[in-house]
């Protein structure tokens, strides 16, 4: 136990790692056992990271959890085994490590062959999201950013659509470009630093003329943007979300997005505040575009999936808008919607798939009247739909607003016109989300033998409900009491952002965590200073 | 003439492959060794004795740390280093070429002796500074190696491979005869440290002789490493020759030629500091026109073998690359990544052996579904179209990471993202193997076909390959262990660069 208690991050970053080879080396007709056992074991990460992350209070500075060790040193850059937990994490982390046990068995029945393998996949996937979650070092992160591809590549090429090869290698090769260019960035910024300490780096970066750091920061920011999406970088997602099996889309919509924003709030702008703060009002204004854009064509589909895949790019466009305004508010609300879009987004996915696996189509033409065949599928989707488009009292409403609030108070010059046209965006969510439901669900039952609905036998089933029920309660608890998501990343963004708007001399030099730190508190330290919060709003 | 002990320790590990090859050919001039299994079996194990004595004592010889002569035979750590990695390279290929030659019915000794033979050659390349030995080692490998290509006489293509290979190799075996003749002729001795030293000394640096001998050894090294403009050889020469082969030519040629161009103009030449800086501008031209060149092309390959040459000469750019950046970690880098080299490329070579593809069927259709039926090849060749693409956490990452931070260190930040664009291009037809492998099921009439043909059998080169792929999967997490501990002490006490 000793060993667990001295590295629980790495116990909860590699155990699926470990089962996931072991269920690889399964025997192919084992698939079914494979499938529980994957299921069982990322249950159990879940209930242990809950119990890990909410059981201890978290120590100065946020820091739940945090492990530190020098790993290598190769070609004279040193590399830390750095992982923690803090509040800009913290949520994240749990998003992750529930919705891969809730997908797996939302999608119980939808695979037919290789369930083994692709049960091994998930995991591996899950070492990679939560390692690149946890990651305090840009190396480490690096790894597992990169390593995040590989599974994902495999669960779209295998299982995906018709088209899966190329969306498979669409998503590999688009993902790939960016990190590439931004290993590049990393590596002349940390030849200048002498090591990938995001502290050091920062340090380093201060010291460089601002031309260079704005080519490094477009580097950073360039290569998140595409995880995000940000338009125009986001014309793999689309095809990615359709193609893949519906577990590969929740995890792509509900973690893997999440990775680019957080990329964003925890590496680009702390470590280039002042490019950050050059470059916020073109990403502001990419953001905006991307809201109506991403809307504008969720309107037109004809597939559900695409028309949720398209609403990605729309509600992401609100996390950078709110990462942009470099408000405490506008911040808050981008980490509060990430997590939205993670519960809300699943959902959809989650509740498209049960429609494709029972009617095998996915074209709103080949529905109608559904919420006489399904009800309580009917009342789930309805109240997830909901969540999409920012009722109040569901969890999207917040999240939007506040970004929304802190684009208006930006004090960009055009941040007022921003945060109008973003909220013309929120308009068109609900129309693109409402008449969907309504051509799919309302009406008189399409008959039609070949139709969608005509195929639909059975209502949710108990397993079915069972994995509705907790994203339901989310969605409520999230619009209701938000707090309780974004107390932890409060501080952390606050003293941020008033290090970055502070003017001259510049404080935000982070003090290098020493190798032999002994505890979490220097080493949160490092990463943000406990400057007293200075609340804007809220 | 006695030799002293500290010269037969020298010389051991050229002797034990030279006997091996002596023996395995009396033993071949039998008639029945194509009838009688127990000839070829003790074929094979003589050779296998041979690599392994070999290896066995190169690892002694390293953990003493003795680096004994034999006149200009130098088996310093550098050259142990290189024995080693030979060694293993040998090894992996006697032990495909057995599965191999079974499948295409053409098992003859004097493969062996001839592969043997080719290695000895290497090893002497690799381990001297003396022109003249210098050559013979280059003719010593290359003659085997231009008979090894067209070997299986049964396909006439082999023997056409075979002579384009021979008839490229001969000229630029005589262009570097050429440039070491007029260092030669401009120094007086044939010693090239002793020559740049004296070079120097007259003030010859930029002498145009010098230039042009300096030059067109170059061209003799660049040539072996299939560097562009010197690459049309190899996709015909890997095509032609049997798989193990040209695994073995892709990792071995390459190798010690790299390291040979380390010894002798990182190592010998240093004092030549004029004529490094121009040949390393000329490097770096080529290592761009190798990369763009060698990627580009590889794209459009239908045939596995002549993808994975025309990604064997774009790692020859990579590689360059750490000689463009020019700095004992760049050159630690390029060791480190010869090694996982060594396991991605015998490891995927040994797949097609694996699977049992003979003859011309190696195209991307002939791996179809492939991976899903022997899921240990699958699961290994994606481990070496991942590393070789460059995706971490797996060893062909840290070899590349090595090499572009030092070009970034360096200040060549544009080759740098010169070469992550290059990687870029490259996942594109790495990708096309997995694609095939995993994500195509096999056509109805490859079906039926594999139906008929009796089980792949083939235990060996399976067992090579998932050794390979144990080797880039602890590349990824031994990274520092093996560039410090090896490459980076070959480097220093071998050629005694200095950190």
């Amino acid at each position: 136990m000793t060993w667990l208690n001295l590295h629980p991050l790495t116990f909860l970053v590699f155990a699926p790692t470990v089962l996931g080879f072991a269920l690889m080396a399964l025997p192919h007709k084992l698939g079914k056992l494979a499938r529980l056992l994957g299921f069982l074991g990322a249950l159990a990460i879940f209930v242990l990271s809950l119990a890990w992350l909410l059981g201890h209070s978290p120590a100065a500075g946020g820091t739940v959890l945090a492990e530190r060790a020098p790993w290598f040193t190769l070609v004279g850059l040193p590399v830390d085994y750095a992982l923690a937990v803090d509040g800009l994490n913290l949520w994240l982390v749990l998003l992750t490590t529930f919705l891969v046990p809730l997908t797996m068995l939302g999608t119980w029945n939808s695979l037919k062959d290789r369930m083994g393998t692709f049960a091994a996949l998930f995991l591996l996937l899950e070492t990679g999201m939560l390692g690149a979650l946890v990651a305090q070092d840009l190396f480490v992160f690096y790894l597992f950013w990169e390593a995040m591809l590989i599974p994902m590549y495999f669960m779209i090429g295998v299982w995906g659509g018709d088209e899966r090869r190329y969306a498979a290698n669409k998503f590999f090769l688009y993902t790939l470009s960016g990190s590439l260019l931004w290993l590049v960035a990393l590596l002349y910024l940390a030849n200048k630093a002498g090591g990938f300490n995001p502290a050091l780096m920062a340090q380093a970066a201060s010291a460089l003329p601002f031309g260079v750091q704005g080519w490094l920061f477009i580097a950073f920011a360039v290569a998140f943007a595409i995880k995000v999406p940000l338009f125009p970088l986001h014309t793999w997602l689309p095809d990615a979300h359709v193609q893949a099996p519906t577990a590969g889309s929740v995890i792509l919509a509900g973690v893997l997005l999440k990775l680019g924003g957080y990329g964003f709030i925890r590496f680009a702008i702390p470590m280039f505040p002042q490019a950050a703060m050059h470059y916020a009002k073109p990403i502001a204004l990419l953001s905006v575009i991307a809201i109506v854009y991403g809307a504008l064509v969720a309107m037109v589909q004809r597939d559900i999936k695409k028309l949720v895949a398209y609403s990605s790019v729309s509600h992401m466009g609100f996390v950078m808008l709110g990462l942009a305004s470099m408000t405490v508010i506008g911040t808050q609300g981008a980490m509060l919607q990430m997590l939205n879009h993670g519960i809300s987004t699943g959902a959809l996915f989650l509740l498209v798939g049960m429609l494709y696996d029972r009617a095998h189509t996915r074209m709103i033409a080949d529905f109608g009247g559904v919420a006489v065949k399904m009800p309580i599928f009917t009342t789930f989707f309805m109240i997830v739909t909901l969540s999409s488009i920012g009722l109040p009292l569901t969890n999207g409403f917040v999240g939007e607003f506040w970004i929304l609030n802190g684009t208006f108070l930006s004090g960009f010059s055009w941040g007022r016109l921003y945060a109008v046209l973003a909220t013309s965006g929120v308009l068109l969510g609900a129309v693109y989300m409402l008449w969907m439901f309504m051509r799919v669900f309302w009406g008189p039952e399409n008959k039609d033998e070949d139709s969608g609905t005509h195929h639909l036998h059975s209502d949710l089933n108990a397993r079915e409900i069972a994995v509705m029920l907790p994203l339901v309660v989310l969605i409520v608890w999230m619009g209701v009491h938000p707090k309780t998501f974004v107390a932890a990343s409060e501080t952390p963004v606050a003293a941020l952002l008033q290090e970055i708007k502070a003017p001259a001399p510049r404080t935000f030099v982070l003090k290098p965590a020493v190798h032999e730190a002994p505890a979490a508190p220097a080493e949160s330290g490092a990463h943000l200073p406990e400057a007293p919060a200075a609340h804007e709003v809220h | 003439m006695s030799l002293t002990p500290s010269q037969w320790a020298a010389l051991l590990p050229l002797l034990l492959p030279s006997f091996g090859a002596c023996l395995i050919v009396l033993m071949s001039l039998d008639k029945d060794q194509a009838t009688a299994k127990w000839i070829r079996g003790a074929m094979y194990g003589t050779a296998l004795l041979a690599v392994a004595g070999s290896f066995w004592y190169l690892t002694e010889l390293w953990k003493t740390g003795a680096q004994p002569s034999f006149f200009q035979l130098r088996m310093d750590r550098l050259a142990q280093f290189t024995g080693v990695f030979l060694m293993v390279a040998t090894a992996l290929t006697i032990l495909q070429s057995w599965d191999h030659f079974h499948q295409e019915g053409w098992v003859k000794g004097e493969t062996l002796a001839l592969l043997l033979f080719a290695v000895v050659g290497m090893q002497l390349f690799a381990s001297t500074t003396h022109f003249v030995t210098l050559f013979l080692g280059l003719e010593l490998f290359s003659l085997p190696l231009y008979a090894l290509v067209g070997t299986v006489r049964a396909r006439p293509e082999s023997a056409e491979g075979g002579m384009k290979y021979f008839l490229t190799g001969a000229v630029a075996s005589s262009c570097f005869l050429m440039g070491g003749v007029l260092i030669y002729g401009m120094s007086g001795t044939f010693d090239l440290a002793a020559a740049a030293t004296s070079l120097k000394g007259h003030g010859l640096v930029l002498d145009p002789l010098v230039l042009v001998g300096a030059a067109l050894m170059l061209l003799g090294f660049l040539f072996k490493v299939s560097a562009v403009p010197f690459h049309q050889w190899t996709p015909d020469a890997y095509e032609a020759s049997p798989h193990p082969i040209a695994g073995f030519m892709s990792v071995a040629t390459k190798g010690v030629a790299f390291i040979a161009l380390l010894r002798v103009f990182a190592g010998s030449f240093a004092p030549l500091g004029a004529v490094g800086v121009k040949m390393q501008s000329v490097v770096a031209v080529l290592a761009i026109a190798t990369l763009v060149l060698g990627n580009l092309t590889a794209l459009v390959q239908s045939n596995v073998k002549r993808m994975l040459a025309y990604s064997s000469i774009s790692h020859a750019g990579y590689l360059l690359l750490g000689f463009v950046a020019g700095t004992p970690a760049a050159y630690t880098g390029v060791l480190f990544y010869l090694v996982i080299y060594l396991a991605m490329n015998m490891g995927a070579f040994g797949l097609l052996t694996a699977f049992g593809l003979v003859g011309d069927q190696t195209t991307f259709e002939d791996l179809r579904g492939l991976g899903w039926k022997r899921p240990a090849m699958g699961f290994s060749a994606a481990v070496f179209m991942l590393s070789l693409a460059g995706i971490p956490p797996l060893g062909g990452f840290y070899g590349k990471y090595m090499i572009f931070r030092e070009l970034v260190g360096t200040g060549h930040v544009g080759m740098a993202i010169l070469g992550v664009l290059a990687s870029l291009v490259s996942a594109y037809y790495y990708l096309r193997l997995l694609v095939a492998l995993f994500l195509q099921a096999p056509s109805a009439e490859a079906e039926r076909l594999a139906s008929d043909r009796p089980a792949v059998h083939a235990p060996l080169a399976g067992a090579t390959v998932l050794v390979c792929a144990v080797i880039v999967l602890a590349g990824g997490f031994l990274q520092s262990g093996l560039a410090d501990g090896f490459a980076k002490r070959a480097l220093i006490e071998g050629l005694g660069l200095i950190r």
